[in-house]
């Protein structure tokens, strides 16, 4: 009963889209700092979405950015990044440190960090945020070094992007 | 003249170089080769001739050449016209096979000075027909899973039957008409040309499937329950009349179902007939509540007309729970008048309850009604229709006082769909009846910008096939302020224009001009509704104000009340009834992919003296002046250079007799007070890495903690694009100096924003102050 529920969630969600009074976005910002080793990642995420997400996988409601909202927040937030975002310097899987989140309005942004990153030579992202529940959903992702900007559109179809210097 | 002695010097330099180089003969063979072809270069360079670039420079090539129709004022012109489509139709609604019936008729005038050899007819039901484009022309890799039901209609030849079945057309006749179909628009064949100022009159029998919106998407269509009702919410259900205007001709681009509709204005009747247990409500007035309401329900409906203060129900929690537990198997027919609308839509159910609200426009009465499902409880009677009351009266203050009768907000799930005098609206609570603050602001978020619709395109009817932001972008912006007076907390205005950046400041290849048909958008959300709402916003509050801008647009509305007005009204009227010149904001915001991103690059601290500077004696030599020739003057010498001595800085303007005297012997005492008495000059350079021009907004923190802000116009890129130069006096020493503060230009770059210049980005910022808690 549960799973056909779950289906059937599925299978609504894209028809949203069709209404158009909002969009499916991510914006995930990162930088590399050469003189702090550090790649800092920012990653922004509509708060809705992201709720519908995660009470689906976890089960529970989570009442994001309300004062009824879990206390172990960060924990479903840290288990969820590491598992849809994923981040490969130098041709090696990272883990990234969480620093932590901030509520902005709508949006979630997310502060993680590489550090300990000496030469800075390929990075690829493996950006799944939300694309399983919203097939309409793009994430945006940005890299910055030094003057050097590259911004790629990903989706469900096109999820990696890969850079190298 | 100048030019050429610039390129000898050059050249000396260059033989002097080479000279140097002289050590290997090869390296000079090479040498001279390459200053040979910069030098080369740089003679091309000069003469290469280029159009005008400025981003000042005047629509005159982008808009359409005025005419009598479309004045170059903005407003219709003396020969604008304009078609008008009536109807008549009888309509069932045939909830067990899900299948809607119609018989229209349809009375075309011909009030154009043209004579018509054919009509052009929608039908937007064959964009879910199995031979329709849309999933044809639409790319994309495998979806996540496939239910059976998609699957066989994705891969194994067994699609939705939607789409029209035409029974027949006739004439007045009763005479067969002659017709072609071609996907979504259909080709009404005329025996004879129709004259302009003749009408023509014709019979269209057609029914089609009703589709699950849940499982084939769309804006019209049913909400299954689990308790095996439906909620129809039903529109483009019939075929209507397309567009003829002087701009398009006959407006017949295809339907895929993204661009929505152009529509000529037209009076309704209409029946429309239900399973007796249904509650139904449509576009235009109910024209027999007697017939299908309980007496109980129809005094409720009569008392609902003074109900100033709250929401009452007219159809009850109770008996819409009561009615979704039987199923009936008897009929009712409501029946509809609309005058001078654009388009007929209806929602029906028995799980409907319904209530409303009267609200006074200027003395004029026009009701507020919700529609909901129970599920849609306790969110919906709370909210709905006191959003609805809440949207009219705000857009009726910036536009013209909404002119229909009623307007009505339907709680389907995942939708978010306009039409006039009815739309449809998505958010429900938890099965608990409990709801996040977030479900209650995307719910009245929602309800703002679909009742918002009923001003644009449903009465200053634009052409929605043609261009989406002029409904969707002039719609969102003026949401943002209905949906902030509402409930300013959960809607702050300091939201915008901010909240467009992260889309602006995209990689190039993924950006699209605004002035881009809707169908050719890969960002539509963020093209088509948030950047021209928070361009509009940026016109209101930082470049023009909000009396000139207020003024502006109200007139744009009232100009093309039920009229159909194209982009270039918009843009002239906007001028022309304010007198600021937006060319440069029209050519950079809606016809280019640029962005904003201005910066504070250098700072200079200058002070006074009476003594001639370095650049006074070079100028006086220049002239062929002794120094002491020189009239009495001021001096500014910069901080930084040889010149400065420390003594200056304890010297006032003032301490210099020169200036005192010139004061006292020529200001009255009053003006002497008047005057300012600035002490240091800052000589102040902007940057502008980004494409866009704009307003330089400024803030100057003291050393002493206080704070002042200066504007410069846009206009202030004009002479050089990329850097300017302003010279600020103050009376006190600057700390900090910000460009635009508050984020008011759109600005994708803050990191150029403030001098000192900040080295720290937002990731260390926000690491440091995580640190800290």
């Amino acid at each position: 009963m549960q799973l056909k529920k779950i289906i059937v969630i599925l299978l609504v969600l894209p028809l949203f889209a069709f209404t158009m009074h909002k969009y499916y976005v991510s914006l995930c910002e990162i930088e590399y700092l050469k003189e702090k080793q550090s790649v800092q990642i920012i990653l922004g995420v509509f708060i809705d979405d992201l709720e519908f997400t995660l009470n689906k996988n976890i089960g529970k409601q989570l009442n994001l950015a309300s004062k009824t909202e879990v206390e172990n927040v960060d924990d479903y937030y840290k288990k969820y990044l590491s598992e849809h975002l994923l981040v490969s310097v130098n041709s090696k899987n990272q883990s990234f440190k969480y620093i932590g989140k901030e509520y902005d309005g709508d949006i979630v942004r997310f502060y993680v960090e590489i550090s300990g990153i000496k030469e800075f030579k390929s990075i690829e992202i493996t950006n799944n945020i939300l694309i399983n529940e919203f097939p309409d959903q793009k994430n945006i992702v940005k890299i910055k070094v030094k003057d050097f900007n590259k911004t790629f559109y990903l989706n469900k179809s096109n999820n990696k992007s890969l850079l190298k210097f | 003249m100048i030019k050429k002695q610039l390129n000898c010097a050059n050249y000396k330099n260059q033989t002097y170089k080479m000279k140097k180089l002289l050590v290997a003969v090869l390296l000079t063979v090479f040498s001279t080769s390459f200053f040979a072809q910069e030098a080369e270069q740089k003679t091309t360079t000069t003469k290469k001739a280029h159009y005008n670039e400025s981003k000042f420079k005047q629509l005159h090539e982008e808009l359409p050449t005025p005419n009598n129709e479309h004045r170059a004022s903005g407003a219709p012109g003396h020969e604008y016209t304009q078609q008008q489509v009536d109807y008549k139709m009888n309509i069932v609604l045939d909830e067990e096979n899900n299948k809607i019936f119609g018989e229209e008729t349809i009375t075309y005038h011909n009030n154009s000075k043209d004579h018509l050899e054919y009509l052009w007819v929608q039908l937007d039901q064959n964009m879910r027909a199995p031979d329709s484009n849309t999933p044809e022309i639409s790319g994309g890799g495998p979806d996540v899973m496939y239910s059976p039901s998609k699957f066989t209609k994705t891969f194994m030849g067994k699609p939705f039957q939607g789409g029209f079945n035409i029974e027949f057309i006739k004439d007045v006749n009763g005479k067969d008409v002659n017709y072609l179909i071609n996907k979504t628009m259909m080709r009404i064949n005329l025996p004879k040309p129709l004259a302009s100022g003749e009408k023509y009159v014709f019979k269209i029998k057609w029914w089609y499937n009703i589709n699950d919106y849940f499982v084939d998407r769309g804006r019209s269509g049913y909400e299954p329950f689990p308790d095996g009702n439906n909620l129809y919410v039903i529109a483009q259900f019939f075929p209507r009349m397309a567009v003829y205007n002087n701009v398009e001709g006959w407006q017949n681009l295809q339907f895929t179902g993204r661009s929505e509709f152009a529509l000529e204005f037209g009076n309704y009747e209409v029946t429309i007939t239900t399973p007796k247990d249904h509650i139904l409500n449509a576009t235009g007035v109910l024209q027999n509540p007697k017939d299908v309401f309980t007496s109980a329900q129809n005094k409720r409906y009569e008392d609902s007309k003074t109900a100033f203060e709250n929401p009452v129900f007219i159809v009850t929690p109770e008996e819409a729970l009561a009615a979704e537990k039987g199923r009936s198997k008897e009929t009712k027919t409501w029946k509809f008048y609309a005058e001078n609308v654009r388009d007929f839509a209806f929602a029906s159910s028995r799980k409907l309850i319904w209530d409303a609200m009267a609200v006074n426009l200027n003395g004029k009465t026009v009701m507020a009604y919700s529609l909901y499902p129970n599920e849609g409880n306790p969110l919906w009677e709370e909210h709905s229709t006191r959003a609805v009351a809440n949207t009219l009266k705000v857009y009726s203050d910036f536009t013209f006082d909404y002119p229909y009768p009623q307007a009505t907000s339907v709680n389907a799930d995942r939708q978010g769909m306009e039409y006039p005098m009815i739309c449809w609206n998505f958010g429900r609570p938890d099965k608990d009846g409990k709801y996040s603050e977030r479900t209650k602001k995307g719910m009245i978020g929602v309800i703002t910008h679909e009742v918002g619709h009923n001003f644009f395109p449903m009465i200053v009817n634009s052409d929605e096939r043609m261009w989406t932001w002029m409904d969707e972008g002039i719609n969102s912006f003026v949401e943002i302020y209905a949906e902030y007076i509402y409930d300013p907390v959960l809607f702050p205005l300091t939201d915008y224009p901010k909240n467009i950046v992260g889309y602006m400041s995209g990689d190039q290849s993924g950006l699209e001009p605004i002035m881009s048909q809707g169908e050719d958008l890969t960002n539509f959300g963020s093209n088509a509704y948030g950047k021209p709402a928070a361009g509009l916003f940026i016109l209101r509050e930082t470049v023009m104000g909000h009396k000139l801008f207020d003024h502006a647009f109200k007139t744009y509305a009232q100009r093309w009340k039920f009229k159909h007005p194209t982009p270039a009204d918009f843009f002239r009227t906007m001028e022309d009834a304010s007198a600021v010149d937006l060319d440069w904001f029209w050519r950079g915001w809606f016809y280019t992919t640029g962005a904003n991103d201005i910066g504070i690059k250098e700072v200079k601290k200058y002070y006074v003296t009476d003594k001639p500077t370095k650049r006074a004696e070079n100028m006086a030599k220049s002239y062929g002046i002794a120094l002491d020739k020189l009239p009495p003057s001021l001096y500014l010498v910069s901080e930084d250079s040889p010149e400065f001595k420390n003594d200056l800085k304890s010297k006032k303007p003032e301490d210099y007799n020169l200036l005192s005297d010139y004061i006292n012997e020529n200001f009255s005492s009053e003006e002497k007070t008047a005057l300012k008495s600035p002490k240091y000059f800052y000589e102040l350079v902007f940057e502008k890495p980004g494409d866009l021009v704009m307003p330089i907004i400024v803030e100057f923190e003291y050393e002493d903690g206080t704070k002042e802000r200066k504007q410069y116009p846009a206009e202030i890129w004009r002479l050089n694009d990329a850097e300017v130069t302003k010279v600020f006096p103050s009376s006190k020493s600057i700390k900090k100096i910000t460009v635009d503060p508050d984020e008011q230009t759109a600005d994708i770059d803050l990191g150029n924003n403030s001098w000192p210049k900040q080295t720290e980005n937002k990731f260390e910022k926000f690491k440091k102050d995580q640190i800290k808690s």
